[in-house]
């Protein structure tokens, strides 16, 4: 029994797919290639848990994309001769298959060549923040199809490199250091000069709201309410929003604290005929 | 200040600052000051080390580099080599340790941490601000707010050079320090009037003083360079 399944296998394993191609061929091709991409993913998973530290993001996801295509390439083409394919003659069919769907399927290949733009121009890497037409978020990951943003809100979002390429790209972080203004309101009645003064030093005393470029507060118009007081603080980028959500409320409990008041809407009403008895 | 203790004897207080472990079963080390309070869970009775750090970790790590501003411009003439000293300011570490091997598990300072632009937003570099007055001798200072660094300035260009500031890349930092002081010494090479190259010297100004443990060699940061073009003047 054990004889016949034995010489049954062989028989099946001896089996003719196409030219000189047996049946163990090309199991032998899957199994290499299960092997390879194994061992890529064992490799890559090594890599990222030694270089997580010591590399940024979107150059260790690089590499180990790399590494992982280049081990599964050359399994790849180790396997061609045991399958009876000719690289060469592959190239070649290869070259004109690809013109063919190049035609077919001109939005992939569009988005394809707009990876390579985007990977070569790099105006955004993974861990940015981005805006792009109404998605606004970090960038997770891309790849040489499509880039992946994570919204503000926790959603998956999925923008075709060439939709991406093509838009305008905001990066709010591509430069070190990024200006917010304050604007505020105070009473008539309290002291404009002292509010300035407890102003700037909330500020100088801020450690992310950056000494140079230097600080600005002034009284930019006499609004209806008040005194408008603009302040212009430069940050780092990474921290501009941390930091934004933060001050605002330190310099309105210190103007309170000196009994400088945020002022409210009033308007003085002046009657004619009290006007008239005074006259 | 500065050096070992065992955990379970750690009680420091300074200033604003305490720092002290208490033990439930677990030693917990905890440290208040006027703006933070951390407190952290060790196993055993650990060495901790106290020592100065590289000066750009509070209130988190988000640059390098570090600027030190001039009270007043100095002027160099061409062909010069000058040695002059400035202060910087200092965080603490606090380490724990055992086989040689260190964590940092706190960092604090006496001195207000600040922050700004070395050049243009695009391109430019965030560095932590420092302004010091500019000596000729190593001055008097609060060996707990302030090291010392024996700047050497070289100016190796054909022009009088004005330079109002340094900056430094802290990853190549080497400091020093003893119950007095904690020093540093560097150096900068000024090519141009706008271009200059800062870097660290690994020892210390005088000889009976410690090494400190530096965050980015226990942390094994890999450190490319030690030095720093400054492109956007001097």
């Amino acid at each position: 029994m054990i004889e016949e399944i034995f010489l049954l296998t062989l028989r099946i394993l001896e089996f003719p797919l196409y030219g000189e191609v047996k049946v163990r061929d090309l199991i032998l091709a899957i199994l290499v290639i299960i092997i390879a991409a194994i061992i890529a993913k064992f490799i890559s998973m090594s890599l990222r848990r030694s270089l997580t530290d010591k590399m940024r993001k979107d150059q260790l996801e690089l590499l180990l994309k790399f590494v992982y295509a280049t081990i599964l390439l050359f399994a790849f083409a180790s396997v061609t001769p045991i399958l009876g394919v000719n690289l060469t003659g592959l190239l070649v069919a290869g070259g004109i298959v690809g013109i063919a769907i190049g035609f077919a399927s001109q939005k992939v290949v569009s988005n394809f060549l707009s990876g390579l733009f985007l990977i070569a121009e790099r105006p955004i890497k993974i861990g940015d923040q981005i805006i792009v037409e109404n998605v606004a978020g970090y960038v997770e990951d891309m790849s040489i199809m499509s880039t992946i943003v994570r919204t503000y809100d926790g959603l998956y979002v999925r923008i075709p490199n060439e939709k991406l390429f093509s838009s305008n790209i905001t990066n709010p972080i591509a430069n070190v250091a990024r200006r917010f203004d304050y604007q505020m309101s105070i009473r008539y009645g309290d002291d404009v000069n002292k509010a300035i003064e407890i102003i700037r030093k909330v500020i100088e005393d801020y450690p992310f709201a950056l000494k140079i470029p230097e600080p600005r507060v002034f009284v930019d118009n006499l609004g209806d309410s008040g005194f408008n007081i603009v302040a212009r603080i430069w940050t780092p980028s990474g921290v501009w929003l941390e930091v934004k959500m933060d001050l605002l409320l330190k310099i309105k409990l210190e103007l309170e604290k000196n009994g400088i008041e945020i002022s409210l809407p009033q308007r003085v009403i002046w009657f004619g005929k009290s006007e008239k008895k005074s006259a | 200040m500065y050096g070992s203790y065992k955990l379970r004897d750690l009680n420091i207080e300074i200033n604003d600052i305490r720092i002290w472990t208490e033990y439930d079963g677990f030693y917990r080390y905890k440290r208040r000051s006027r703006e933070s309070e951390i407190e952290k869970i060790l196993l055993n009775d650990s060495e901790i080390l106290l020592n100065p750090v590289e000066p750009v970790n509070l209130p988190k790590k988000i640059t390098n580099y570090l600027f030190l501003h001039f009270e007043k411009p100095l002027v160099v003439e061409p062909d010069l080599s000058v040695e002059i000293f400035l202060t910087f300011p200092i965080e603490i570490g606090v380490f724990a340790v055992k086989d040689g091997l260190f964590e940092d598990i706190d960092i604090f300072s006496f001195v207000r941490p600040k922050f700004t632009l070395y050049g243009e937003p695009r391109g430019g570099t965030i560095a932590r601000y420092w302004k010091t007055e500019v000596f000729n001798k190593i001055p008097e200072i609060n060996v707990l707010e302030m090291g010392v660094m024996k700047l050497k300035i070289l100016n190796m260009s054909d022009s009088w050079c004005e330079v109002s500031k340094a900056v430094f890349d802290v990853h190549g930092m080497k400091i020093y320090y003893n119950s007095n002081m904690v020093s540093s010494i560097a150096e900068m090479r000024i090519h141009s009037k706008r271009v200059a190259e800062t870097s660290f010297f690994d020892r210390p100004i005088f000889e009976n003083m410690k090494t400190a443990i530096e965050l980015y060699t226990t942390r094994k940061i890999p450190i490319l360079s030690t030095k720093f073009t400054m492109e956007w003047g001097t």
